[in-house]
Parts: structure tokens; sequence; C-alpha cells
């Protein structure tokens, strides 16, 4: 008999730690509720002061714009969606197979104009609003040199790249490496790695996921832009690649075709570029606006 | 005497219960730790508690009597016009700054307000105030460096200044300039003529003013007693920031998405496997490949198909958004991925439990003239019950672990489809690796508590197997128990199966454990049978 309570006993005490750790959770889901109830995803009101945006922009954002949202919810009321930060190419696959945005910004011209073909934005909203450098990173202890594009067929372990198609980094990256014959396209898109360096280029699904692998050790270099040193702890920046090796890094913004309050999202984006505050923000995260 | 029996023979099943439970919370206990101990940041061991210390903005030094706050460092600037006016490249200031510094490729310039340094009593010229202002500053400059560069790192010569404006080489600092609205430190070519504009004069030089700085640190500097100052926080409130930062919506985003999609698993599950049961043999090859796919798919796959099937890109998913079916990217399109990859689990287990029934029996219902659907409502339902829960546990696991599917259907988006497995590769990806940690251990807690219930459950659940034996059965077990027990331990003589459970030898448990395994493989083998030959009559 003892035996049958001892079972029925761990039952309970299983039942209450389940129960337990669900009322820890339920104190701070309380507080978050507002912007999680929002349910569905795209779910921009019109009606008056309670407008909710949608943001998609390109990974490299993903710590300074949450910032730079928040200070426009302070400032204006405006609500934002969860923001999507993926690679500049998956957000425009994501516009074209249906999900609803406001604002749109990537990290390459070449992106906004698929975009653009796909009359996903306004082209007549679209605007450059950051310039970035590309660099080579190595992890902080790291011995690594390189001071041409040609060291890096010499340098030893993995080597992060963005995958062209859907991370522009990836492309700017490749179209580096074809400067100097490493890579076989000079669009930086279609083409093989050199022999010296094929099998041991990891394609990174977003810039972000590149500088990712360097910092944990999986990779030993890595090409990401001079912004994502600031996101990523235990990166370097072992050599800046020179701006004539690849096309111009900007990052243009648009308002979204289907976008039901383009005038606010409109606003979003001139905020972004002209607010002093704002202007703060993408300072400290390594963002140069745009001239 | 049969209860006693009936209870010592289900004795190891429970004792296994009973061992079990110090042991989860031992194991409960160091997941705890470890979590803590990874989360906590390091720094919290160095310091005690108690004690008062300069806020994360600030820094001090009371010796020399003067410190910093409102500390920033900005990485980069812009040469943009601020609302039509070209002020070279700028970098924004914080409100009430008075210091500034420019890391230029070759020095580091200092800038203090003048009267900001009187009141403090610094002195640019004297030696010992500028190296008491270089550890402040560079303290402050590691903590807000964001993995990037270190001034400390550095052997670059300090050139500190009151002048708000100087030549250095191609380039003129001007610290601290009011314009359009703002403060701004800006970079403008040397030399530069009053009303000439900045960015003109620069690009006809070819010189990039941005060049001109690597990064800028400002702050206000003050005397030591206005610098900010918090209470050193203990480990316990350094633990509730860090757990109080954590966004807890994943957790209920997938338990909503699982148990909803579970409901749905269930039912489908059963009925899929009870109405594939009954039909003929080809058909039956037919509907068990469909049903049992998603399992054997990469969840990948699932989703693609998924997107095809709902998204813009194909006639079917435009003719179904136009009837304004539209789940895309939101979360009914996370519980339908639960639902598809969790499917099979619940239709495969749910069907090996009723076709391992003995069709013998159903047979004998349907001459009572039972209607199939109260056949399989009080016959196949409660028999196969241990099964049907067991496979209910998997599919609800096998949903919280949703993770390729949900995200190619249903996307990322925090609160609405990010579940925990989501939560946890992009926490990662993101360098958020304490909270992915902490969502690592939360999924292994919930796992180990689930494979708990399950063995709990099926524990209680088989003890029918031995309280169910027949009366000559349990004679018979009874006397070769206390025959064993007496040949095992002699000179005891104790007489009951619970007595010898205390002093038992290793010979003794394995007489035990052979003596069930011979009853129970008996048992197994006659069903097993007679279920391989009811498929192959139901077949036909």
């Amino acid at each position: 008999m003892t035996d049958q309570m001892v079972s029925r006993r761990t039952f309970v005490g299983a039942g209450a730690a389940l129960a337990a750790a669900g009322a820890l959770a339920g104190c701070n889901n309380d507080a978050q509720a507002p912007a999680g109830s929002a349910g569905s995803a795209p779910a921009a009101s019109t009606d008056g002061d309670a407008v909710e945006l949608q943001v998609f922009a390109a990974n490299s954002l993903e710590k300074a714009m949450p910032e730079v949202q928040a200070l426009y919810t302070e400032q204006t009321g405006t609500t934002f969606a969860d923001t999507q930060f993926r690679g500049s190419g998956d957000l425009v696959e994501q516009m074209t197979a249906g999900a609803q945005v406001d604002v749109l910004i990537t990290a390459s011209a070449g992106t906004m104009d698929d975009a653009e073909e796909g009359e996903l934005v306004d082209p007549d909203t679209r605007v450059d609003m950051f310039v970035n450098d590309l660099v080579i990173v190595a992890a902080t202890d790291s011995d690594i040199q390189i001071n041409s594009l040609e060291d890096v067929a010499a340098v030893e372990g993995q080597i992060a790249i963005g995958e062209p198609g859907a991370v522009p980094a990836g492309k700017y990256a490749n179209q580096s490496l074809a400067s100097v014959g490493l890579y076989s396209d000079e669009s930086g898109e279609n083409g093989t790695y050199d022999a010296s360096i094929a099998d041991r280029v990891n394609a990174a699904q977003s810039v972000g996921n590149a500088a990712q692998y360097v910092s944990t050790g999986e990779c030993s270099i890595g090409f990401v832009y001079t912004s994502d040193v600031y996101r990523y702890d235990g990166l370097k920046v072992v050599y800046t690649v020179p701006a004539e090796a690849h096309s111009a890094i900007v990052y243009p913004g648009a308002v979204a075709s289907t976008s039901e309050n383009p005038d606010v999202a409109q606003d979003f984006i001139t905020f972004c570029m002209e607010n002093s505050d704002a202007l703060a923000i993408w300072s400290q995260y390594g963002f140069e606006l745009s001239e | 005497m049969s209860p006693r029996d009936a209870t010592s023979t289900t004795y190891p099943i429970k004792g296994g219960a009973r061992q079990a439970s110090p042991f989860v919370l031992r194991m409960l206990v160091v997941l705890a730790c470890l979590l803590f101990c990874l989360a906590a940041p390091p720094r919290a061991w160095a310091e005690g508690a108690g004690g008062e210390q300069a806020v994360a903005d600030s820094a001090v030094d009371d010796e020399a009597g003067f410190g910093l706050n409102g500390f920033v460092r900005n990485n980069a600037g812009t040469a943009r016009a601020a609302r039509g006016e070209d002020l070279g490249y700028r970098i924004p200031l914080a409100e009430g700054s008075t210091l500034v510094l420019v890391n230029t490729p070759d020095e580091v310039l200092v800038y203090i307000d003048a009267d900001a340094a009187d009141a403090a009593g610094f002195s640019p010229d004297s030696g010992s105030d500028v190296e008491a202002l270089r550890a402040l500053v560079e303290e402050l400059d590691e903590t807000h460096s964001r993995g990037g560069a270190l001034l400390s790192g550095e052997d670059k010569p300090w050139y500190v200044t009151t002048d708000p404006e100087v030549d250095r080489g191609a380039y003129r600092y001007r610290f601290c300039v009011e314009a359009a609205g703002g403060r701004y430190t800006s970079v403008v070519p040397a030399g530069l003529a009053e009303g000439e504009d900045a960015g003109d004069v620069a690009e006809s030089l070819g010189i990039d003013l941005g060049d001109g700085v690597l990064w800028s640190d400002n702050a206000a500097f003050v005397p030591a007693s206005d610098v900010a100052r918090e209470a050193v926080p203990s480990l316990i409130d350094q633990a509730r920031e860090f757990f109080g930062g954590i966004d807890y919506r994943p957790f209920w985003v997938s338990l909503k998405t699982s148990v909803i999609a579970l409901v749905f698993t269930f039912v489908l599950g059963l009925v899929a496997a009870w109405k594939t049961m009954g039909t003929s043999s080809r058909l039956k090859g037919v509907l068990d490949s469909i049903f049992t796919i998603p399992m054997v798919l990469p969840p990948t796959v699932c989703g693609f198909l998924l997107m095809l099937f709902f998204g813009q890109s194909t006639s079917i998913g435009r003719w179904l958004i136009a009837h304004g079916i539209d789940i895309v990217f939101t979360w009914p399109a996370a519980v339908v991925s639960a639902i598809v990859v969790s499917f099979p689990l619940m239709y495969r287990t749910a069907l090996g439990a009723f076709e391992a029934l003995d069709p013998a029996m159903l047979d004998a219902a349907r001459t009572l003239g039972w209607s199939e659907t109260r056949i399989f409502r009080t016959l196949m339902l409660p028999l196969a019950w241990p099964s049907i829960a067991a496979g209910t546990v998997l599919a609800f696991a096998r949903a919280m672990g949703e993770f390729g599917c949900t995200l190619f259907f249903a996307g990322n988006y925090a609160g609405v489809t990010q579940t925990i497995p989501i939560a946890i590769y992009f926490q990662w990806m993101g360098g958020s690796s304490a909270v992915a940690l902490f969502w690592v251990v939360v999924v292994i807690v919930f796992s180990f508590l689930v494979i708990l219930f399950i063995n709990l459950y099926t524990g209680h659940s088989q003890a029918y197997r031995h309280r169910g034996l027949t009366r000559a059965e349990r004679k018979q077990l009874a006397a070769g128990t206390r025959r064993r027990g007496a040949d095992g331990a002699p000179g005891e003589g104790a007489p009951s199966g619970d007595g010898l459970e205390e002093q038992g030898g290793d010979a003794l448990v394995i007489d035990r454990e052979a003596l069930r395994e011979l009853l129970l493989g008996d048992a197994g083998a006659g069903s097993g049978g007679s279920a391989g030959d009811g498929s192959s009559k139901g077949g036909r």
C-alpha cells in the first residue's frame, strides 16, 4: 500500500512542478501579452492612433533596429509587430510568399531591385538609408594576419561567407573574392569557389550566422559588415575589404506596396534618417547613414 | 495471502518509481545550478554583495576627484547633412556631454569643456590627472565597446585639450557644434573657410572625412561627488535581471500550439488508424503510406509542400487565399505544421495497438450485434489505451519539438509563431547564448518530465498484468517464491515475499526475474501469435 502512495505522490510532485513552471512563466507573460496578443502577424489596424507597423529589415540591423523602434513608439505611439531580421533575399522571398509588410529595408540594391520587380514595394518611396563596409573578422584571440584578399586562400580552417542568394554580405564577399580569382563569377552569385578554398567555405544563412560561426570558433575567418562587429562578442577586424573590390554597400529602404498605413511607414523611414536620437543609436551600433 | 502476493509481485515497478523520485529531484537541482552558473555574468563572482559602485554608464576616480556620467561610444557617424546643413562628418553627442574623445588613426584627441574641467579641478597639463582620466575612459570604452576594438590595446599618443576646435593633419575636429537642433562632434577639412561647404571641399581635396575618425566617445565630465552610483547588485538581483529580461512567450506559443495540435492529432490519428484497419489490403497500403509519409519526409519538405499548398505561388494557394484561408506566416500555420508532423506518430502507435488486439474478440462482439462504433469505443479504445497514451505523449513531444516545418511555413514571429526550438536557434544565432541555454535547459527538464510521466504511467497501467494472474498461477508463483526463499536464505525462514525482498541475494533476484520473464514471455508470445493470425485474416 505504501508503494501505491509513493507512486501517487511522485505523480502529484511532477504535476506540481509543471504547475509551478507554468506559474513562473505566467508572471512575465502578462507583461508581454500586449505585444504577443496581436494575434496573427499581419495585424496592422487602420484605426487612428493604434497603428502597428510590420518591418522587414536586413539581418545586420537586428540589434540596432529594435532600439530605434522603441524610440519611435515612445514618441509617436505607433507600435511594431515582431520585426523579421533575415537575409535580405529571404525577406523578399517571404514577402513574395504573401507575408504582410509595411517597411522593407534590405542590405543591397540588388535585393531591393528584386522587390521592385515583384511589385512588392513602392519604387517612389525607395531611399538609400545606410552605408556599410565589408570586413574580414576573426576571433579576438586569433593570430590570423590578412594583408590582402589573396591571403584568404592561405588561412587555415573554415571560412564563413553568407549564402549569396539570400545574404547580400555573401554576395559582396564573393565579388571581392572574384577580384582576386578565388571565385568564378564577378557578379558574386552564380559562380564556384577556387579549389584552394572551395571545401572550406561555410555558407551561412544570414550575415549574423557568419559572424556567430566565427565568434564561436567554428570558422577561423568570416566576411561580415563593420557593424556586425558591434553586435557579436569576441570578434575583431583583421582586414577591411577595399570598397573597389565589391559593389557599393547600401541599405535601401522602401514602403511595401501591401502596406495599409503607407504614410506611417514613410514617416518611420524618415524618422530613422532624420531624428538625432535615432542617429545616436545607429552611431553606437556602427551604422553610417547614407548621404 | 493473495493480496499480499499481488503487492509483492508488483513491487519492482513501484520500487523503481520510489527510487526515481529523489533522483529526479537531484537532477532538477543539478540542472538549475548549471543554468544559474552559466547564465550569471562572471562579474557576479568577482565582486561581493554590499558597497556602492558607479552605474553602468559612469566611472569614478575618488582620489583624483572626478568622474564620468552618461558615457556613450559612437562607432560611426554620418556625412549626411543635418536638416540641409552640411556639418561634414558628424557624430551625435549625448545630452550634457562635456567630454569628447575622438580616436583618430594616429592619436587620441580628448576635449574637455573648460568650465567642467574647472568645476572638477582637472588640469589638462597635469600628468597625473590625464593618467587618471585615461584609466577611466579606457575602462568605460571597454564596457561600451560592444565587441569592437579597444582604446586600451592601442599605444597612441593622447592629446588633451580644452579648445573646442583643433586642426590635426588634413582634418579639423570641431568637438562640440550646436546645429540643426542637436549637438555634434564634426570632422571637416583642415583650414575650412567660413561659409564653405565641408562636403564639397573634402571631395575636391579627395579626402574621406569619415576616415578621420575610427570611433568617438562622449560623456559628462563631473566632480567625483556628482557621479551616479548604485548599490553593488547582489547575485539575486543579477539573477532576477536575467530571468526578468527573458521573453517567455516562446513557452506559451509552444504549449498553445502543441496542445491544440494534439487535440487534432489525437482525434484524426485514432480515426485514421481505425478506418485504415477496416479497409482492403491494397487500399490500406496506400493509406498507410500517405499517413506515415510526414514522419519519413524531412520537416523542411513538409514545410515547403504546405507553403506551396497555401501560399501565393500556386493556383490552389491563391484560390484558398481568395476564399479566406490565408494562413502562411500566422499562428494557424504553426498549428498546421505541428499537426502534420505529429500525426504519423499518433496514427502508427494507434494502428499498431489496434492490430495487436485479438480479432476473435472483435468478431465475438460483432456476433452480439454491436455496431462498429460501439466496438471502437467500448472495446478497442480501452484495450489499446496504454499504447494510445504513449502515442499521445510522443505526438505531443514531436509537436513541441517541431522546427523545420514551422520555420518554413509559419516563420519566426516572436510571440506569435516563435516556438521554443525556433527561439533557441535564433537567440543563439543572434549572439544571446545565455538565453538560448535557458531554453535548452527548459526543454531538457520538460522532456525529462515527459519521459518520467510515460514510465510512471506505463508502470501503473501494466500492473494489471500481475494482478490479473489466475488463482492457479498465483498459487504456483507463491509456492515457487516460498521454496526459493527457503533455499536462498536458509535459517531465516522468512515466509513472505516482502520479507525476502529486504535480504534476498543476487541469486534470488535473478530467479525472480527469470520467473517473471517466463510468465510474461508466454503471455506475450501467445497474444503476438494470435494478433499475427488476426491481421492476416483481417487483411483478406
